[in-house]
């Protein structure tokens, strides 16, 4: 029964999207309409899971009886299906804060245009899900069957956060998207369109920096190759709309002052969108091969790849057609904040062609017949870190620019002594903690201190405003992740070693000792854990554990490494093979700043967030 | 056409190469990754032998029959769910297993094999990668099937199931072991 009540509502869901997208004075009641029936079939689905109706095929093959509560409701989003029912509900939800909140300054055409492209967009996704992903597709079994269960991979708290908080950010850019295809149907983007877009692109942004923060941590424990960035394909996803929308928040700050570059503003919410339908696409078609991927079905590709050309040669079309009636002329000198603005939005794009070149790489050469190749981290290092570091630079350089002109003179003055502080700090820091000297590690450190320091002399010198607040947050947090990305990279340690009973092995000081092999069992695996004994360079000694589960369902095996941290570092265990009753193939890793990642990153989204407090505030009083 | 017009344009053409791509895409198998090394003789490679150290394996270890050079190490615990049918393969039928310890700790090695038997012939000892970079490989565990020549006929990549074995592999070797020199 359950099952059935899900799918109708979706069916229910669908004709209020077809209601939204096409009639404007039922628009707004449709949206709400369509937000309750998505969220019950959502529901029904948990509710599935949670009685582990095995019925349900997508229930069969993600959940297991054995599969913990907590896991199961996350289950309900592991797979394909019920990932892409979570997409469309969090499209409704988008759409529906947006119906609530967002109307105030904006002239009724305007609004409901922008409520009825969302509707053709949310129609265009259940279509896919009822055509070819139908979570509630029942099986009736004649025997009794268990379940296939949820990847081990996937029975962690990361999946409850991870891929939801993703597809928040991923999806809240269609509001932006139709922000400017609605502006560009009106042949008008004013002042009020510019405040107006501009949460709907900072919540996003943070929510989607947010679900890219919580997938490396998630990945970097639970997948025991201490790494915390693949340039993996789905990654490399993820990241491109969050670069693009990072432009374009910067791009709006410019259009909100001096009103122009109208051509960028309406550009960057139509490429972000587009990145974003292009990373669910990648993900669902299996055209590139990945961890991220589900268990893929041509029919869905062709489906997904047909309606993302629509939608979006549909906005270029209407974007080359109609962006000459944005076109001013802009006044400003070379040395302007203008410039650093407009570089700021090129340097990244370029990251993004990079990025994209490299992901898409692969497709091109197969298909043409040249080979099968994949492209990896060298690629992906060699190309964005060069272009990441003048835009470091340019980081710490912006604040002191002035709009339209600033003198050569002026800046000389105020950049002379924070240079030579950041280049003379990267050098001695590193030094009197003992590392070697190491070209790019120097770079990096010192561009990390530059952004730190100019940014720090800048925020004392002006009266702090919420925005100005915002930004000096996020700068920092973005300086402090370089700082984590570049101490990691060059002075981390690994070693693999096989190790018995009580055997002890060194690695950067710290002393490990094998103290203990032990039998425990979980929910639904048995597990070996290996308990070593730590001592520290000052002598402390702790103890820190890493297991080799065995899932019963699939017999399958995965390493659950042991990580012990503090602010300076990690270490970090991970258990191998075994070689013999009690030796074992052990990775070893010291990993010193590398928490200072995701510290910055997520400093960096608070910051975006502070600013969207300024503007909520800021309407109130309006 | 005026280049302000052209370069506002460049966004949908640049999208459409891109799905035109996609689409080409959709009808390839990126899953079977073949390798360009396909059909050309195998990469020239010489290293220690694991258990003779003085010994060397090189390319002359393959000539003569069919091989199957598969790479693995301590370290994979996918390596070591295929070893037992590995070793059972090695018993029953006439074919030529190579191993190549990709990176691993000899020593580990060693007792591995004491342990759980060894289904190789010879075993190279690649400590630095450096041959498994030559011979374009991704991960362990992966199987090159060479011919009598010496050529490089098929690349699996992942684990040998007796699935895999029956379907694909099986077909290959029988058909590379009637070829005539």
């Amino acid at each position: 029964m359950t099952p059935d009540i899900g799918l109708f509502s979706l069916l229910l869901a669908f004709f209020f999207a077809l209601i939204q997208g096409v009639a404007p004075s039922l628009s707004p009641r449709a949206v709400v309409g369509q937000f309750f029936c998505l969220s019950l079939s959502m529901f029904c689905l948990i509710i599935c899971f949670l009685t582990n109706d095995v019925t349900v095929v997508y229930v069969q093959e993600h959940s297991h009886a054995l599969l913990p509560f907590i896991y199961r409701i996350g289950a309900a989003w592991g797979g394909h299906e019920g990932s892409l029912l979570l997409w469309c509900l969090i499209l409704s939800g988008w759409t529906l804060l947006f119906r609530m909140v967002g109307k105030r300054h904006l002239t009724d055409s305007f609004f409901t245009k922008v409520l009825m492209i969302l509707g053709w967009i949310s129609a265009g996704f259940i279509l896919f899900l009822l055509a070819t992903s139908n979570p509630f597709a029942r099986f009736f079994p004649t025997e009794l069957i268990t379940g296939d269960d949820l990847t081990p991979l996937l029975q962690d708290p990361g999946l409850l956060f991870h891929p939801p908080m993703l597809y928040f950010g991923y999806v809240g850019f269609a509001v932006g998207f139709s922000f400017a295809i609605a502006a560009l149907l009106e042949k008008k983007c004013d002042a009020t369109w510019i405040h107006a877009i501009k949460p709907w692109i900072i919540l996003p942004w943070a929510l989607l920096g947010c679900g890219i923060v919580i997938g490396s941590w998630w990945a970097y424990r639970e997948l025991g190759w201490g790494g915390w960035w693949a340039w993996d394909p789905v990654e490399n996803a993820s990241l491109l709309p969050w670069l693009t929308a990072t432009a374009l928040i910067h791009c709006l700050i410019l259009a909100e002052k001096r009103d122009a570059f109208k051509g960028w503003i309406l550009f960057l919410p139509i490429l972000t969108f587009t990145l974003s339908l292009l990373g669910t696409f990648l993900v669902r078609s299996g055209v590139l091969v990945s961890v991220h991927t589900f268990a893929n079905d041509p029919k869905r590709g062709i489906y997904l790849l047909i309606y993302l050309s629509v939608i979006i040669s549909g906005a270029f079309t209407l974007y080359a057609a109609r962006i000459k009636y944005f076109y001013q002329a802009p006044f400003f000198q070379f040395m302007s904040r203008e410039t650093s603005l407009l570089l700021n939005s090129i340097i990244l794009l370029t990251a993004v062609a990079t990025i994209l070149i490299g992901t898409l790489y692969p497709i091109l050469l197969d298909a043409l017949h040249l080979g099968n190749i994949s492209v990896g981290e060298p690629y992906f290092n060699l190309v964005f870190i060069p272009i990441m570091l003048p835009w470091l630079f340019l980081m710490g350089l912006a604040p002191y620019l002035h709009w339209k002109k600033t003198t050569t003179s002026y800046l000389f003055k105020k950049m002379v002594s924070p240079i030579f502080l950041s280049l003379t700090l990267a050098w001695i820091i590193p030094t009197l903690s003992g590392c070697h000297f190491h070209p790019l590690a120097y770079t990096g450190i010192a561009l990390s201190f530059w952004v730190i320091i100019a940014t720090l002399r800048y925020a004392k010198k002006i009266t702090l405003t919420l925005p100005r607040y915002s930004m000096i947050i996020a700068h920092i947090g973005i300086a402090i992740m370089v700082l984590g990305i570049t101490i990691t990279k060059s002075y981390s340690e690994e070693k693999q070693v096989r190790i018995i009973l009580h055997d002890t092995v060194d690695l950067a000081g710290y002393q490990f000792t094998l103290n203990q092999l032990q039998n425990v069992a979980g929910d639904n695996y048995h597990s070996i854990e290996a308990t070593f004994l730590i001592r520290e360079p000052n002598q402390t000694v702790f103890v820190l554990s890493a297991e080799q589960r065995v899932f019963v369902s699939h017999e399958q095996t995965m390493s659950k490494p042991g990580v012990a941290y503090n602010v300076w570092r990690d270490l970090y265990v991970a258990l191998g093979a075994p070689l013999s009753d009690n030796a074992w193939s052990v990775r070893l890793y010291y990993k010193p700043a590398v928490r200072w990642i995701w510290f910055g990153g997520g400093l960096a989204l608070i910051g975006g967030l502070l600013s969207l407090l300024s503007f909520s505030r800021k309407r109130s009083g309006a | 056409m005026s280049i302000r017009a052209f370069l506002y344009s460049l966004p949908l053409i640049i999208s459409m190469a891109i799905f035109i791509l996609l689409w080409r895409g959709l009808n390839l198998h990126p899953n079977e990754i073949a390798s360009p090394l396909i059909n050309q003789p195998a990469p020239f490679f010489q290293l220690p032998d694991l258990y003779r150290r003085k010994e060397i394996v090189n390319n002359r270890n393959l000539l003569g029959h069919v091989s199957l050079l598969n790479v693995w190490s301590t370290a994979c615990s996918a390596c070591m769910e295929e070893h037992d049918f590995l070793l059972m393969l090695s018993k029953q039928q006439s074919i030529v297993f190579i191993g190549l310890d990709y990176k691993d700790d000899t020593h580990a090695a060693k007792l591995f094999l004491k342990e759980h038997g060894n289904p190789y012939q010879n075993i190279a000892v690649d400590e630095s990668g450096q041959t498994a970079i030559n011979w374009g490989v991704y991960g362990t565990p992966e199987t090159f099937i060479v011919d009598k020549r010496g050529f490089i006929r098929y690349k699996q990549i992942g684990a040998i199931t007796p699935e895999i074995w029956e379907k694909t592999l099986k077909p290959i070797v029988q058909v590379l072991a009637d070829e005539k020199i």
